[in-house]
């Protein structure tokens, strides 16, 4: 029973790992960012079923906040980054390029 | 038993205080918001006088004290404790540095009250003061300090300080290059004295390093040990104190201001190294070879400069020359275990040798910067306080009885007949006579006849009173300060030898009144044959010699100074150069060229990797974390 709560959680991880490397959109590679969080939420409710325990909820409640704050600040990094550059690329934002 | 006075340690702050807040208000100031200079007079003089005032407390409590118990001490802080190395920033009043307390603090004060006339106009007059305070302070710590290292801070800062004031007139090189050279003969001097320290250390250090514990633990040495630290710690005082082969610096530290040359270069810093040995007397005493080879270094020292001083033209080189001169006098004295004579030297040597060279001061400040003593000649109704206080010190100097020097000097030669060295006293005598000579020499050419230089004469001035008040306490000084140690065939009680009796360890060879007499006759007599000598020859005037022979040579110092550079600095700078010509770009530069090599090439290849793009970083740390996880179930398994 835990084992398919995990696997899925892997699997949603790996998705959102996947999106990140490979597509290029800024939007989806925050949505593929938010996936890899919601997937860590999973493991972590499947686990605090298995302990019988509050304390992974709780975990995932703040992870939920911050994803929450965070999807904010991003949110307007990337309307600056639009309005400076006109695109969402992601290749153009290639600044740390040694 | 020990007396603990936390005042000890307020007596090193005071001047250091005064240092910082001098400079610090030396700093602030501009050109318009500058404070006056009697503010910065003021400021400076609070310092030494306070200090005075506490050197006078010291003396009577350690007067009060029985004989045995006359010490006082105060531990301020641990400064650092590495293994068995535990080193107290204390501080310990013993009769000897309460003496040195004296009249340091004594001479200081009048050198700061005096200073504030010769140096009025000066563009930074408050950096000078605030080198002056910081001197005092220094000063202090070498002579509180309660251990070697404790001494050794403030014999740096001495040296610093020295350093600071002989290229005060930085704007000229030749001042610059002065003080470099105090700087570095002093340095080789310092090598003397940390090896001496650390031999110490490795030797006894472990069960306490201060004077009392190392003296307590003396008897556990070898011969051998305490005769290589005496040597060591005595190659830091021939640094320190001018001796042979490290003398060269102290004539060339007169480029300075003459108020410096008095208290640093004259009264206080130069005799540092005597104090020394005299306070290392619980050492020097058991290894009587190496007082003896201090006693005829001193000697040596003291008839070199005393041929020197016979030709040099400059008034400040003569007084520079005498200095080094009497220091050796003092290394006389107390390397034949008379410490307490050569103590004695030092004191009464502080008055009327800062007194001569503020004289000197009061001359040069006169003729507007003249040294040149073949362009002076009857300026004694022009100077007569100058030329009075002069005459009284000059006379102190040449050991004329009754002044202050001839008690003093005697004391020395008379014990280094009774003690058996006639080589050493034969010396001195002769050297006693060569004093009075060139010491007369000068007030003559300076005071007498008639003026050289006629424009000069006419613009020269009596110095104000803030100036000639000092000089008159401190011919008091070196008129009197020999009575305090008069020798018991004049009906004295030797005062000054039963307080710092308990300090030293001291040797008192017994000798018949006879040796007394012969030596006090024979210092008069050399007295009297230097002074007439130089009457004969300076007396009503003279004309600038021309100097050949061996004459020319000694008026270039033996061209001592252009041997060490043929021997010393030449080689050394030759090495530099092949290092710089040959070894730095044949050998050296090859592996260190490679090492950059390398990382330029490592640099190119790790550049392929960073593409600037966010998701391929993000690859990097996916593959990365993976393969933490493995590792991390591997070693869990």
């Amino acid at each position: 029973m835990i084992l398919d709560y995990l696997v899925l959680s892997i699997v949603l991880f790996c998705l959102g790992i996947l999106g990140v490397i490979s597509r290029r959109n800024v939007f989806t590679v925050f949505m593929s960012i938010e996936l890899m969080l919601n997937a860590a939420n999973l493991a972590f409710i499947a686990l605090s079923r298995l302990h019988e325990s509050m304390d992974g909820q709780v975990l995932a409640m703040l992870v939920m906040a911050v994803a929450a704050a965070e999807a904010a600040l991003a949110l307007a990094v990337v309307i600056l980054l639009h309005k400076h550059t006109g695109k969402l690329d992601t290749n153009v934002f290639s600044l740390l390029k040694g | 038993m020990e007396q603990s006075a936390a005042y000890l340690g307020l007596i090193p702050l005071l001047p250091l205080a005064g240092a910082t807040i001098i400079g610090l208000l030396h700093l602030s100031s501009c050109q318009t918001c500058k404070l006056s200079e009697r503010t910065y007079g003021i400021l400076a003089c609070i310092a030494p006088i306070l200090t005075f005032l506490f050197a006078i407390k010291v003396f009577l409590d350690l007067h009060g004290l029985p004989v045995e118990a006359r010490q006082i001490s105060y531990q301020a802080f641990t400064w650092f404790k590495v293994g068995e190395l535990d080193i107290a920033m204390g501080f310990f009043a013993d009769p000897l540095s309460s003496l040195m307390l004296l009249f340091v603090t004594f001479t200081a004060s009048l050198i700061h009250i005096y200073s504030i006339g010769y140096m009025a106009g000066d563009q930074t007059f408050g950096k000078f003061f605030a080198y002056l305070n910081l001197f005092l302070g220094m000063m202090l710590i070498l002579v509180l300090g309660n251990g070697p290292v404790v001494m050794f801070v403030g014999w740096e800062g001495v040296g610093l300080c020295s350093y600071l004031l002989i290229s005060y007139y930085s704007e000229d090189r030749a001042n610059v290059l002065a003080g470099n050279k105090a700087f570095i003969v002093n340095r080789i001097g310092d090598l003397g004295f940390v090896l001496g320290m650390a031999f110490l250390f490795w030797a006894i250090g472990g069960s306490g390093f201060d004077y009392i514990s190392l003296k307590a633990n003396a008897h556990l040495l070898s011969s051998t040990t305490i005769s290589l630290v005496c040597l060591l710690l005595f190659l830091g005082a021939t640094g320190k104190s001018a001796q042979i082969p490290l003398y060269v610096w102290l004539p060339d530290a007169m480029a300075g201001p003459t108020p410096v040359s008095a208290l640093i270069h004259a009264a206080t810093m130069v005799t540092a190294g005597v104090y020394m040995v005299a306070r290392f007397s619980f050492l020097y005493s058991l290894v009587p070879t190496v007082g003896l080879i201090v006693a005829w270094t001193g000697i040596l020292t003291a008839l070199v400069s005393a041929i020197y001083g016979m030709y040099q033209d400059d008034i400040k080189k003569v007084l520079a020359y005498s200095t080094v001169s009497q220091l050796g006098y003092m290394f006389a004295g107390v390397g034949l275990a008379a410490y307490s004579a050569g103590i004695f030297h030092v004191f009464t040597h502080a008055f009327f040798k800062a007194l001569l060279f503020l004289g000197a001061g009061s001359v040069i400040y006169a003729l507007h910067h003249e040294q040149n003593i073949w362009k002076m000649g009857g300026l004694r109704t022009k100077l007569p306080i100058t030329y009075w206080t002069m005459l009284i010190g000059a006379l102190a100097l040449a050991g004329c009885p009754p002044f202050s020097g001839f008690f003093s000097k005697d004391e020395i030669l008379y014990l280094a007949l009774a003690t058996g060295n006639p080589g050493i006293w034969l010396i001195g005598v002769l050297v006693a006579g060569m004093t009075a000579y060139y010491t007369f020499r000068m007030i003559f050419l300076v005071f007498h006849g008639s003026p050289r230089d006629q424009g000069l004469f006419d613009h020269a001035h009596e110095a104000p009173t803030v100036m000639t008040v000092p000089l008159i306490i401190l011919a008091v000084g070196a008129l009197f300060a020999g009575v305090l140690n008069l020798p018991a065939i004049f009906g004295g009680g030797q005062v000054v030898s039963h307080w710092l009796a308990p300090s030293l360890a001291e040797l008192h060879p017994e000798a018949s009144h006879e040796t007394e007499i012969l030596a006090i006759g024979a210092s008069v007599v050399a007295f009297f044959i230097g002074i007439t000598i130089a009457y004969r020859k300076f007396g009503s005037g003279a004309e600038v010699p021309v100097f050949t022979g061996f004459a020319s040579f000694a008026y270039h110092t033996f061209r001592i100074n252009e041997l060490y550079d043929l021997l010393l600095v030449r080689p050394y700078k030759a090495i530099g150069s092949a290092i710089e010509y040959f070894f730095e770009p044949q050998v050296t530069d090859g592996p260190v060229q490679l090492t950059t090599w390398f990382y330029r090439a490592a640099g190119t290849v790790f550049k392929l990797l960073q593409v600037g793009y966010v998701r391929i970083y993000a690859i990097y740390m996916v593959i990365g974390l993976s393969l933490m996880s493995l590792l991390l179930s591997q070693s869990l398994k």
